[in-house]
């Protein structure tokens, strides 16, 4: 098998989730910034799975809701997500209906999804492929804030479009819906802890599965 | 020598060693140990295991860190003065700003996004930017100023949060809507926004999250 690697944990030295500092976890708090230590991100995968599925119920009102309300000239329009990304499809700015697509339709649903495999890797349903996954995590934190997108164009479009009787625009319950998603697969992501993967797979590489036979 | 003197000198030269012993460093991605030893400025330090990369000693890290947030400061408060865009409809001439468009929210019946609009473009930029000089730039002279371990983990709680660079696509989007119904020009709040991105990812990058807090370490005592 490939060589040992030693674990901080194995010693019981955290790594302060603030500044880095590892310190014996039997400190309690880090003796440079006096955050508290962990060993390992507290309840990890069950806050991860929470906020996600919250996450998951807030997705369907805001996709369905409408995130703004367009009135020209007394008529009333609502928009939603993917109504105003066919807008742009129509007139042909390719583009930026592209753009729409991947960060307010995309994203979310890749996120969620992302999660949910890694915690079952972490859970010991899956295989734990550590380097795959990780990097995996690493996409959906770097990608997550990008959704905000939609959120603001509809801020700076409700404040830029007040003509009085002739064109107004007022942002619709869609709108905090999809913040909500945005922010919750944020936390989610953050409350993640890739260093779960690792401890799987060394538990792993400790206990072989029985059903594969080792040749001597 | 005199000890102010030394201690200025000793902030100038590269990555001081924290006193007490052997530091350790963990990956935060496997949680593989390592001992931590000196780097070369420019290096970067990886895990054996995983190959993330563990720390890395920025070149000229204290001067970068705090020129660049000093530059994002002053863009920033251009950003809030001057429009970012500016509407011609009909006779009706209106422009955005970043607190406009917040402000803009709050009055149509959505306080809570208005505020999380704030929040993402205005205030964990400004903690970003701002933390880093206040932090920064006395660590150049070895000094520390009151509040600065504070702070720092303000700093290190709103970088995710930070979406500056998001804001400035949303303005490209709502440019191409609005584009149909009205002519819509680019302000120079939009440029200073633009480079203030750049400023603040520069400022981030500018020196790595063990070197900032070895330093403040170091100059606590």
């Amino acid at each position: 098998m490939s060589e040992h690697f030693e674990k901080a944990a194995d010693r019981g030295l955290a790594s302060c989730h603030v500044c880095g500092r590892v310190a014996e976890v039997a400190l309690e708090n880090c003796p440079r910034c006096e955050s508290k230590l962990e060993l390992r991100k507290p309840n990890s995968i069950q806050n991860t799975v929470a906020l996600m599925a919250a996450a998951a119920a807030l997705y369907i009102p805001s996709h369905i809701l409408p995130i703004m309300t367009v009135v020209e000239i007394g008529v009333v329009m609502p928009n939603t997500i993917v109504g105003g990304m066919m807008t742009f499809w129509r007139t042909g700015a390719y583009p930026i209906a592209i753009v729409i697509f991947v960060a307010s339709i995309l994203i979310p649903i890749l996120k969620i999804a992302a999660l949910s495999w890694l915690c079952a890797a972490a859970a010991g349903w899956i295989h734990p492929s550590p380097t795959a996954l990780g990097r995996l995590h690493g996409i959906t934190e770097l990608l997550g804030r990008w959704s905000m997108i939609d959120i603001f164009v509809v801020g700076i479009l409700v404040s830029l479009v007040q003509l009085g009787n002739y064109m107004s625009i007022t942002p619709g319950p869609g709108a905090l819906a999809f913040a909500g998603v945005v922010m919750l697969t944020m936390f989610a992501a953050m409350s993640f802890d890739p260093r779960l993967l690792w401890d799987r797979l060394d538990e792993m590489a400790k206990d072989p599965p029985t059903t594969k036979d080792q040749s001597p | 020598m005199k000890a102010g003197f030394s201690k200025t000198w000793r902030a100038l030269l590269s990555w001081p060693k924290p006193p007490g012993g052997t530091r350790y460093a963990a990956c935060h991605f496997c949680d593989t140990l390592h001992e931590a030893s000196p780097l070369e400025e420019g290096a970067a330090a990886r895990c054996t295991r995983c190959g993330t990369v563990l720390y890395q000693n920025r070149v000229a890290s204290l001067t970068r860190a705090s020129a660049c947030s000093l530059a994002a400061l002053i863009l920033m408060a251009l950003a809030h003065v001057f429009p970012f865009l500016t509407m011609d409809a009909a006779t009706l001439r209106k422009s955005l700003t970043l607190l406009g468009a917040a402000v803009a929210l709050i009055d149509e019946g959505t306080p809570l996004l208005g505020i999380s609009i704030v929040l993402f473009t205005v205030v964990a930029p400004f903690v970003l930017a701002g933390g880093m000089l206040y932090v920064s730039l006395p660590l150049m002279f070895g000094r520390l100023l009151p509040g600065s371990f504070t702070i720092a983990k303000w700093m290190h709680l709103s970088e995710p949060w930070n979406m500056v660079e998001v804001f400035l696509l949303g303005v490209l989007v709502s440019l191409l809507k609005l584009a149909q119904v009205a002519d819509v020009t680019f302000g120079i709040g939009f440029w200073a926004f633009a480079g203030l991105m750049l400023c603040m990812a520069f400022a981030v990058a500018g020196i790595d999250r063990e070197e900032l807090w070895d330093r403040m370490e170091v100059a606590r005592r």
